[in-house]
Order: structure tokens, then C-alpha cells, then sequence
């Protein structure tokens, strides 16, 4: 019967995350360092700025409001009502207090020591991911309205001052090794040596880095006699260096490194290869920065054997990518790796299917193709393993070899997909697989395709297009992709009503919210009562952004966020409207894939009841620009000309 | 701050125990009448005993929260069972559900009592009824020392009559710790365990305290 206090400190945690998930006697040890904390009415509990103590707060009874003082202004960001937990990022991240909490009536906290909780979140996995979504999901708060951002310095804030993540700025590199690129090989490789380092950075006489010489080089050119030791470095160093500013984040440097293929990269004081060389960053310091890393990740799915491997990497990816939903990393970063890792699958399922082929003994034909993502997939932007969308273009075959020709990447594609669904990416339900034959065609035979979609616009043929027109080459010989894109703009130039169908079709989305601002959620069938954030809140934006990039001529930029982006360059007088458009979609980007990763599905529907008052709040905020979006579509094309 | 080094009460007599040396000497500059709320250290306490006649009941348990800067540091708490080997059965036993005879306690009397004088310190004391619960100790302080409980006491009870309108007071057993917590929201979870118990009281008296501070009340001589 001792420990009475704790015990019943203890009893009402337990009610509420992430204390539920935590054993008795963890939850134990916390509460009975419990300080129980008074505030009066107003009393303020910390103010924006101050240094953070070692306690958050839980509150026990009353309220608590978190505001955010800005130019005199004061925002509301955040309630907590009873059993709310707030205060905790701070002590978490670093830094001053973002916000000011403030009673808003008489108060009772549980003020928990961070110390004995930090302990918990690295031994529970369970405590550390609430704690990780309940962070991404207040990402939400970053939403920005006209003007101005809730959080202003939100983004440097997570990148700059999170210990955790590999999203820390690299400050501190090495002091670069770095000789002039006259010195003899064997004095750079003497220099190496002594300085125990596996590169060295060749600078002219301002010390902008000309090359880079690595033990790989020296294994390579020398040690096999190609080059003499007394032949000057630079006759084997890499060059040019690829060069990067000090201030990149480690995950700014591993998409490059993934992106260039490189192991080594220059930091320099203006990034450039003209100004003077600060470090040098190579793919084992960032190893040994973090644990697991996504340019590891993408590797090791290019040295993957079977599905179930892949599978296992895809797994691990999905890992990262709570982390960095939980640490609020920019969405842009999150779907340019999630989109490189699929990406990779993918090739290294169809490279799998190829050699499976050749071990059946089937015949590569001649003709090169091209392995085209569609959908979500095409626009970079799936960050669940939501279903597959594929298509293949092979090369024109003469007509007698066609069928033959095709025969052989239909079985290729079965092949593929059936791998990509062992790896946990469910078949598409429309069959828009490269394994239809419909989707198995040649560039001419595609090209026919659209034409018919573009001269044709039937509404089953404008649906089609939907999803057919975010096509991405992802593997094989890119030009065929692009001879498509180029075919595609001609007919749409040729044939520019059919944008007009495009729009039509872009505005028949269902509206995300009733006339009373409640959700509009689904009537019946399986999510019945549940919203569909994917066909009421990101198509109605997707489908936008696809017809007024199209219409402004642009290829090859398929992020719905980035066309937005770009659309804000193109039309400045639109600027606004289409930068609110783009964070919005990041917004709900961001809610999807928390929600998929909380129900273990692909997060399209939820009950709005399970949202909190700001995650509400933020939903509906992000629904605005769709209705802009739509009046401006429906302006510019003259929509209510055309009918239906 | 009262300056007590050289009244007779607060002076150890010859032979005294260092327990109570120990807890005199802390009364060298005790807390005064003009100390801040904010700055002052409460003990919030209370007891359970084989009775409720002071004369007649004995210690078997008792629990303190300390109170200060208007918190409650559960990790500065204090929560003491005795050990009581005879057993004059009485209502309160079937109340607290504790049972004489040392099943629940390892501590003599003696010994609690040291540790709570260690624990109080020169605190003000603060409970429910106070009396009831420093008299309890105070018999057996007597016994051991001669002396008693030098703190200032405040009594919960008499801070919501304070604060209470006419009809409350009129009111049969208005002043309870039931009818308080249930006045003020508390929630009352095992109550009659002497800790739990002393949980809520140090809740309550930091409700009652705010609302004596709205009224001016911000020095301890305003308070007593």
C-alpha cells in the first residue's frame, strides 16, 4: 500500500496517450516524480521564448491555451482540455518555448520530468511513435493562411534543432584535406595517409575545389599501373566535385548523393566549385551520423534478390518515413525519397522479371521499352505503398513482330506486378497495370491512345486521362517517354477544347465540407461515415493543378505541389492562391499518410470524430483554396459554357 | 521571518534526543507573519488512527505532501505505517480500512514521529481538522520529548469557512473533506488512506488559497 499518491497519479495517466501504452511500473516511476502544478485563472505556465525547464505538462484538470505572440498579435493555436499533454517539444528539440501557455481557467497540471520520459520514448517504441504522430500531425498548424506562416521559422526550427533526427544541419565537418593538382600522386596518396583520411580535395590557388582524389581512384588508376605515382594527382581525380553549401541538411546531402550516384561530396562556402572548399562529406560520415539512411536504403533494394526482400526494404522505408512525418520534415523531401525508393523497386522488380525471363529461357526481344509509373506513383507523390498504376511503351516494332514483341512484356509485366504485390503494393482495382494489354503498347499505338482520349473526350476517356496523364518514366529507355509527352502537348495545342473537358471534369469533384462546415462523409458502403480525404480534398487539387499545367505547356513537372508551385511562378497574379494550394496539398499529403500508417492502410478514409479540434480546424483550412481553385477553372475555361 | 533563537519553548532541555535538537534548531528563523504565500513551505498532512478520541487512539498511518510555489512535488512526500500491536478495535478501522496489529505497518510510533519531524521541518502545517491529527502526535510527542509540534498550523476546514457565503455555514457538515472536494471538484479517488487523503487537502487548500489570494490575502499573517 505504499506509494499511494503515485499510484492514483498514475491511474488517471493511464487514461490518455501515450501514458496508456506505457507498463504499470514505468508509468510508476514517472508519476511518482510527478510535480503537481496550480494555476490560477490567466496564470501564464510558460511564455514564447523562455528557456524550457525539465518539465512538460499534462493537465490534470481545466484548460490550458497555447498562443503564439506575433507583432503584437495574439493567435490561438491550441487547447489542451484534461488529460492533454503540451510543452513537451521544446525540451524535446532544443530551443526557447514556441508558443505561450496560459490557464484559461483555474488549472491543475502534472508537471512529468522529461529526463525520466525520454527513457521511456527510447525504449517504447510505441510512446515514441504517438509522440511522433501527434508532432506530425501538429505539422498541421504550419498551415499558412494568406499570409505569413503560423509558425514562421517552423521549417529551420525541425531541421535545425531536432537531436534526433538526420535532418541536422552539418555545421561540423571535418576539416578538409585538400593539395594542389600538381603534387605527384604518391606525395597526395603520402598525405592521405598521414591525415587517416579516404580523399583529398584538389583546390586551386583560391582553394575552389578543382577534384577530388579518393582510395578508390588510387586502387583504380593506380595500384593497376594506369596511372605512374609521379604523375601529378590530377590525373586521377574525379572531376568536377560535386559541390554543396554549408548549411545543406544531412537528408539535403543524402538525395544528392542518391540522386548522383556519388560517394563524396565537396561543402563549399557558396556551394558552387568556385569558391573555397569549407569540408568534405563522404558516405560514411553521414553512416556514422545516423543508423539508417536512406541512401543505404536505396541501395541495398539495387542489390535486392527476391520480393520478400523488397518487401523487408519497403518496411524499412515506411519506418524513415514516420520518423520524418514525426519530425516534420518538408513533405517535398519526404515524397522525393519515398518517390526514390519506389522508384527503385520498381526497377529492381523489373530487372528481377527480366532475369526471370531468362531463365525460362524467353527471348529479349530488340526493341527497348519504357516502365511508366501513372497515378499517384507518376506524380512522386505516394508516400504509402497505396495500389500500383504501370504502364509500359515499347519501341515500334515492324507489324509481323508486334505481337511477339509484346507477348514477351506482357509476361515481363506480369512478372514485375505480381513481384511489387508480394512487396505489399496492393494490384490496381482498374487493371491500369502494364500487365493489361490495354497498357502494354507500343509508342505509336500509345500515341493513338491519347489522341483518341484528346480529340474524343468522352467522360470515360477524361477519367483516363486523369490518371494516365501523370505518367513518369521510372525504367528503361527514358526518350520514349518523352516522344509520348511531346505527341500528348501537339494534340492538346491542336485539339485545346479538350482542356476544357479536362477542367469540367476537375471541378466534379464532391465538396469536402456541408453548408454548415461540417465533413461531407460517405452515405453508405464499407466507409460509411468516414471522410474520403483522397476523392473530396487531393483530387479536387490534383486534378487542378494537372489542367493548368497543361494548359500553361509545362512537362515533366508531375508533383501536384510543385505545378502549384510552378503555376505561382508562371502567373504572379495567381501567386497566392496557388502557393495556398501547394501547402495545402502538403497538408493533406501529410494527414493521409499519418492516418494510413495509424490504420495500417492506405489512409484515404477516416472518421472526422477521431480528429482533434486543430486537426479539424487545419483540414478545413486547407479545403479553402479548392473552392478558389474551382472558380478560377471554371473562368478561364468557360465551363459554364460548355454544359453538364 | 521570526527570529526565535532565544525563547525558552524553542530551546533543547538537557538530554534531549537529536531528533529534537535537530527539529528545534530549524526553528532558528521561522517563517513569519509578513512571508510571501509563494515563498512559504506547507506540510500538508494528515493521519489514521485507531480512533477518533485522541487520548484513546494510536497512530497507524500517516501521509504528507509538502506545498510550495504552488506546487506539490510528489517526489518530496512522505507516507509512514505503524506498527500497533495491541488492538482496541473501533469504527475507525472499518472507515480506513487499516487493520491494527502490523500487517500493513513497520514503523513503531516513535520512529514516524521522527521522520515526520524530520520531513516538516519548520513548515507551516496544513490539514483537515488539523487538531485531530497534531494532537495525535503531539501525545506521542510528549512522551518522547516532553515537548510538541512548535509549527504553525492552518486547519482547511477553518479557510473554507472563510471563504464560504452564510447558507454554508449553517449547513450540517458543510465543512467535511466530502462535501469540500465535491464543493471544489475534487476528485476523490481511495480516500481514508492517510497519503491520499493528504493529496486531496493539498489540492484543496491550494483552491482555497487562490481564491484567499483574490481577496488580498498574500502574506501568512493574513492567512492565519
Amino acid at each position: 500500500m505504499e506509494n499511494t499518491i503515485p499510484h492514483r497519479v498514475c491511474d488517471f495517466l493511464k487514461g490518455f496517450p501515450p501514458f496508456n501504452l506505457l507498463s504499470r511500473d514505468v508509468l510508476l516511476g514517472i508519476a511518482g516524480r510527478v510535480v503537481v502544478r496550480y494555476c490560477r485563472p490567466e496564470e501564464a505556465i510558460f511564455r514564447q521564448g523562455d528557456a524550457p525547464g525539465s518539465y512538460f505538462y499534462v493537465v490534470r484538470e481545466g484548460a490550458v491555451k497555447l498562443f503564439r505572440e506575433e507583432d503584437g498579435e495574439t493567435i490561438l493555436v491550441d487547447q489542451c482540455d484534461e488529460g492533454g499533454l503540451f510543452g513537451l517539444r521544446p525540451l524535446l528539440a532544443g530551443g526557447p518555448y514556441a508558443l505561450t501557455a496560459r490557464a484559461s481557467e483555474e488549472a491543475l497540471l502534472y508537471a512529468v520530468r522529461v529526463d525520466s520520459f525520454r527513457e521511456v520514448m527510447e525504449t517504447d517504441p510505441g510512446a515514441a511513435f504517438y509522440l511522433a504522430s501527434s508532432f506530425a500531425a501538429s505539422a498541421g498548424e504550419r498551415y499558412r493562411g494568406r499570409k505569413g506562416s503560423l509558425f514562421p521559422e517552423k521549417d529551420k526550427l525541425a531541421a535545425n534543432q531536432f537531436p534526433l533526427l538526420e535532418v541536422l544541419s552539418l555545421e561540423r565537418s571535418k576539416e578538409p584535406v585538400t593539395c594542389p593538382p600538381g603534387l605527384p600522386v604518391r606525395e597526395a596518396a603520402g598525405i592521405m595517409a598521414a591525415r587517416e583520411v579516404g580523399s583529398i580535395i584538389i583546390v586551386d590557388e583560391h582553394f575552389a575545389p578543382l577534384g577530388i582524389a579518393t582510395d578508390k581512384d588510387l586502387r583504380n588508376k593506380v595500384a593497376t599501373g594506369l596511372v605512374g605515382l609521379h604523375e601529378p594527382v590530377e590525373a586521377i581525380m574525379s572531376s568536377p566535385v560535386i559541390s554543396v553549401p554549408p548549411d545543406i541538411t544531412v537528408a539535403g546531402v543524402q538525395i544528392e548523393m542518391v540522386r548522383r550516384r556519388i560517394s563524396h561530396l565537396c561543402i563549399t562556402e557558396d556551394g558552387t566549385d568556385g569558391s573555397k572548399v569549407l569540408g568534405v562529406l563522404s558516405e560514411h560520415d553521414l553512416m556514422v551520423m545516423q543508423g539508417n539512411n536512406p541512401a543505404i536504403l536505396v541501395r541495398e533494394v539495387r542489390r535486392c534478390r527476391d520480393a520478400e526482400g523488397l518487401r523487408e526494404l519497403r518496411e524499412r522505408s515506411e519506418e524513415l518515413l514516420k520518423k520524418y512525418l514525426y519530425q516534420e520534415v518538408s513533405i517535398s523531401f519526404i515524397s522525393t525519397f519515398m518517390t526514390e525508393v519506389n522508384d527503385e523497386i520498381i526497377r529492381r522488380a523489373v530487372q528481377l522479371g527480366e532475369a526471370e525471363m531468362e531463365a525460362e529461357g524467353r527471348l529479349k526481344p530488340q526493341a527497348a521499352y519504357c516502365w511508366l509509373a501513372l497515378g499517384s506513383g507518376g506524380r512522386g507523390e505516394q508516400l504509402l505503398r497505396t495500389d500500383q498504376d504501370s504502364a509500359l511503351i515499347f519501341e515500334n516494332v515492324p507489324e509481323e513482330d508486334k505481337e511477339r514483341t509484346r507477348a514477351y512484356f506482357l509476361a515481363l509485366a506480369g512478372k514485375v506486378t505480381q513481384m511489387l504485390h508480394r512487396a505489399g503494393f496492393e494490384y490496381c482495382p482498374g487493371d491500369m497495370m502494364a500487365s493489361n494489354p490495354s497498357w502494354c503498347l507500343s509508342l505509336d499505338e500509345w500515341k493513338k491512345q491519347f489522341s483518341g482520349w484528346i480529340f474524343e473526350p468522352a467522360p470515360k476517356a477524361v477519367m483516363m486521362c486523369t490518371v494516365f496523364f501523370d505518367f513518369r518514366p521510372v525504367f528503361g529507355l527514358e526518350p520514349l517517354s518523352e516522344l509520348l509527352s511531346r505527341h500528348i502537348f501537339d494534340a492538346i495545342q491542336e485539339q485545346s477544347v479538350f482542356l476544357n473537358f479536362l477542367a469540367r471534369d476537375a471541378i466534379q469533384n464532391p465538396p469536402p465540407l456541408t453548408f454548415f462546415r461540417n465533413f461531407v462523409v460517405e452515405s453508405s458502403g464499407e466507409h460509411k461515415n468516414e471522410f474520403d480525404i483522397k476523392s473530396r480534398a487531393m483530387m479536387p487539387l490534383a486534378d487542378a493543378a494537372r489542367v493548368l499545367i497543361l494548359n500553361a505547356g509545362i512537362a515533366g513537372v508531375n508533383n501536384t505541389f510543385r505545378r502549384f508551385e510552378k503555376l505561382a511562378e508562371l502567373e504572379p497574379a495567381n501567386g497566392d492562391l496557388y502557393e495556398q494550394a501547394a501547402d495545402a496539398y502538403e497538408l493533406l499529403m501529410r494527414y493521409r499518410a499519418l492516418q494510413g500508417l495509424k490504420n495500417q492502410g492506405p489512409g484515404r478514409y477516416f472518421s472526422p470524430s477521431e480528429l482533434t479540434r486543430m486537426e479539424r480546424l487545419n483540414l478545413r483550412n486547407s479545403f479553402q483554396p479548392i473552392k478558389s481553385l474551382q472558380s478560377l477553372l471554371r473562368t478561364r475555361f468557360q465551363l459554364s459554357f460548355l454544359g453538364g | 521571518m521570526d527570529f526565535n533563537f532565544f525563547r525558552k519553548k524553542y530551546r533543547p532541555r538537557a538530554g534531549s534526543p537529536d531528533y529534537w535538537r535537530d527539529y528545534l534548531a530549524c526553528f532558528g528563523h521561522a517563517y513569519g507573519r509578513r512571508s510571501p504565500l509563494d515563498e512559504v513551505r506547507f506540510v500538508v498532512f494528515d493521519t489514521e488512527a485507531t480512533g477518533l478520541d485522541i487520548r484513546k487512539g494510536h497512530l497507524l498511518s500517516l501521509g504528507a505532501v509538502s506545498v510550495s510555489g504552488w506546487q506539490i512535488s510528489l517526489e518530496d512526500s512522505l507516507e509512514l505505517y505503524i506498527r500497533q500491536d495491541y488492538a482496541p478495535v473501533e469504527a475507525a478501522i472499518a472507515v480506513h480500512g487499516i487493520l491494527p496489529g502490523g500487517r500493513q505497518g513497520s514503523l513503531s510510533e516513535e520512529e514516524a514521529v521522527i521522520r515526520f519531524l524530520a520531513y516538516c521541518r519548520h513548515a507551516v502545517l496544513v490539514g483537515h481538522h488539523i487538531d485531530f491529527d497534531a494532537g495525535l502526535i503531539n501525545k506521542s510527542l510528549y512522551k518522547m520529548t516532553g515537548g510538541k509540534l512548535l509549527n504553525k498550523r492552518l486547519d482547511t476546514a477553518a479557510l473554507a469557512l472563510r471563504l464560504a457565503g452564510p447558507g454554508q455555514v449553517r449547513q450540517q457538515g458543510a465543512f467535511s473533506l466530502d462535501n469540500l472536494c465535491r464543493q471544489y471538484h475534487i476528485p476523490m479517488s481511495d480516500r481514508h488512506t492517510a497519503a491520499g487523503d493528504a493529496f486531496i487537502t493539498a489540492i484543496l487548500f491550494l483552491k482555497l488559497l487562490a481564491r484567499l489570494e483574490k481577496r488580498g490575502v498574500r502574506t501568512l499573517g493574513r492567512l492565519l
